[in-house]
């Protein structure tokens, strides 16, 4: 199967201390190198500060990294280039529901990426954010509606539409599930591996929730502290880890199962 | 004696053409010391009702209701500025949009330290102002922000959302309330740290005798922390009962949906298949269907349901279903 994503050697330090003779780094992120194949799910656990949002932040280029590149069907992408990376790579954030602007309509709001990247006309773009609100379980009606009209859960449905209207190749789902309501979680997980089979879509998931990693991902990649302690197939890993971390994260999603 | 006594509240949204009757005829009961959940599908209506409890919806929505007592008072026959005083010292609320309901003009130490209850302080007036400050400073390291003097300086915008929800945390229980309404206290922050905010609320349940409504769409997740559970669909009522009737023998289909959805009844499948979940989505308020309003989604939906069921209590356990599952255990 082809390779998709290749990442080589990328980090990210973050300067901390704020006058120049007092500089400081922090390392977010040691340099890494992983590939994700078309069809596939890659899966980042690791706990909370370990940078597992700070990757999703470089691969989507909201950041930049400090050492590195990032191939795409064997094509780097260059740091700057958000065209062809908004269209391409796609991120759905821990706390997106809540960024949505407020004066546009749920129907403008979707346009927006339309018109900017892709060529269709006034006809077609309607056609497809209606076809894309009926896929994340919203009506064609609500795209009349402004953001306080709906509930806070509608709003996460909302930045998932507007994650896969552009049909990217790479979706990075960062704690995207995490705050939809179960039903829905349910429908949006077959959805996306609906999406998935059919068009050959690769993700990137981060997630807290192991039965989601589990289920979803091919394969996981343990972080901590900025570091890579184990790579490999997501069956395997989980039943029989090597790294004393990843021991230490699956007994804690048990213990807290059990003991809530 | 029942805490808070709701019966058939509706709230319709007022326009000139047609009214919409976005929550119909819902009751909720709460005892003392109760922690009760409220659960449904996004777009329930569940936050609505939250927030007609504690009367802040604006003028645009209509509430009514055929009973409304709080600890034995009807609050119905009061003035709107009464009713306010009452609920206002006796219930806080915990919002799902932190953000928006902070005030952005004052930094978060002026916010809470106005917010702590005056009645818990005991010095002379002189040492009131210092006291306020240290038991905001605690409430702030209860709710697990342990750099306190950053966050008491900053205002809103300043801090991420997860931050600012628990600032509102804090500032809901600095009124030291007889009913506490967390609505989603937990949306906003990763799930490791989830459950400290639960243990908190537990065990101000347990120490305090804090009553809780607690709202969410996670059914399996509030199991965990409730005694008793009312379900909601499309601002109806569906069933209400103890937590482990409803989760271990729901009688109506919505729940029985919602627990057949639960990550944990899905955890026996292979990797990658589909899930179990209830087909469709749920209606907008603007093209509801008649009678139950689960029917278009339901899988025992029949000719009876276009009239809207009765709520049927059965020992305690009260569904609003014409083909309940009450006969299949
Ligand atoms: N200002 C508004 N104008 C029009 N419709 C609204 C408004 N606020 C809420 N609604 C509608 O009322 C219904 C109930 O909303 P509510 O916020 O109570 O849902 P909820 O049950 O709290 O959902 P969630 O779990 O996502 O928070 C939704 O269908 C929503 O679209
Ligand atoms: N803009 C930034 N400036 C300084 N430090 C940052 C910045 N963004 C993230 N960090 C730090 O990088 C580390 C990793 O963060 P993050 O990637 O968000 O972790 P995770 O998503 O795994 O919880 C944290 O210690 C965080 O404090
Ligand atoms: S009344 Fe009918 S449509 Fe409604 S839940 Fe019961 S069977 Fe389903
Ligand atoms: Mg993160
Ligand atoms: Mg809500």
């Amino acid at each position: 199967m082809p390779i998709l994503l290749q990442v080589n050697n990328l980090s990210k330090s973050f300067r901390i201390g704020r006058k120049w003779f007092n500089q400081k780094y922090f390392t977010a992120l040691e340099p890494i190198s992983f590939e994700v194949q078309a069809h596939h799910t890659l899966a980042i656990v690791g706990e909370t500060g370990s940078g597992k949002s700070t990757l999703a932040k470089l691969l989507v280029g909201a950041e930049l990294p400090s050492t590195g590149s990032i191939k795409l069907n064997g094509q780097t992408l260059q740091p700057g280039d958000f065209k062809q990376r908004c269209q391409h790579v796609r991120m759905i954030f821990q706390d997106s529901g809540t960024t949505l602007n407020p004066s546009l309509t749920i129907g403008q709001l979707l346009n927006e990426p339309l018109q900017i990247n892709t060529k269709l006309n006034e006809e077609d773009r309607h056609c497809l954010i209606r076809e894309t609100l009926q896929k994340v379980g919203l009506l064609a009606e609500h795209m009349n509606f402004y953001p306080h009209m709906f509930s806070g859960g509608q709003k996460q449905r909302i930045s998932l539409a507007r994650a896969i209207i552009l049909q990217p190749q790479v979706i990075i789902l960062d704690e995207a599930l995490a705050s939809l309501d179960p039903s829905l979680r349910s429908q949006m997980i077959n959805l996306l591996l609906d999406l998935q089979e059919q068009m050959g879509l690769a993700y990137i998931l981060i997630s807290h929730n192991l039965g989601i990693v589990r289920h979803f991902s091919d394969k996981i990649m343990v972080l901590s502290k900025g570091q890579v302690v184990e790579m490999g197939d997501t069956a395997k890993i989980l039943s029989r880890p090597k790294h004393q971390y990843t021991k230490k994260l699956i007994l804690n999603q048990r213990f807290q199962l059990l003991h809530r | 004696m029942n805490l808070l006594d709701i019966r058939n509240l509706s709230i319709v949204l007022k326009s000139a053409t047609n009214p919409i009757l976005a929550v119909d005829r819902v009751s909720l009961t709460m005892k003392e010391g109760e922690v009760r959940g409220l659960v449904g599908e996004s777009g329930s209506g569940k936050s609505l009702l939250a927030q007609a409890i504690i009367g802040v919806l604006d003028e645009k929505w209509h509430v009514d209701a055929d009973r409304f007592h709080w600890r034995g008072k009807d609050l119905m026959r009061l003035s709107v500025d009464e009713r306010k005083a009452i609920i206002s010292k006796d219930v806080a609320m915990i919002f799902q949009e932190p953000m928006a309901c902070l005030d952005p003009t004052m930094t978060i130490g002026m916010q809470l330290t106005e917010a702590v209850d005056g009645e818990q302080l005991t010095g002379y007036f002189w040492q009131k102002n210092q006291q306020r400050k240290e038991t905001a400073i605690s409430l702030l390291h209860k709710v697990g922000i342990k750099q306190h003097k950053i966050c008491l300086k900053k205002y809103p915008h300043q801090l991420n959302e997860a931050l600012c929800q628990r600032v509102m945390i804090a500032m809901a229980l600095a009124k030291r309330p007889i009913l506490l309404i967390a609505d989603e206290p937990t949306a906003a922050m990763e799930s490791t740290n989830q459950g400290q905010i639960f243990r908190l609320l537990a065990s101000l349940n347990q120490l305090k005798n804090m009553s809780i409504l607690l709202i969410s769409h996670d059914l399996e997740n509030v199991t965990h922390w409730t005694n008793t559970i009312t379900v909601m669909y499309s601002g109806q009522f569906v069933e209400a009962g103890t937590t482990k009737h409803i989760f271990e023998q729901p009688f109506h289909p919505y729940t029985r949906a919602l627990v057949d959805s639960s990550p944990k009844s899905n955890s026996g499948l292979p990797a990658k298949s589909r899930l179990m979940a209830l087909p469709g989505s749920i209606p907008i308020l603007q093209h509801l269907p008649i009678g139950c309003r689960l029917g278009p989604r339901c899988p025992r939906a029949q000719q009876a349901c276009v009239i809207a069921p009765k709520v049927t209590n059965y020992h305690g356990h009260q569904f609003s279903c014409h083909f309940s599952l009450k006969g299949s255990y």
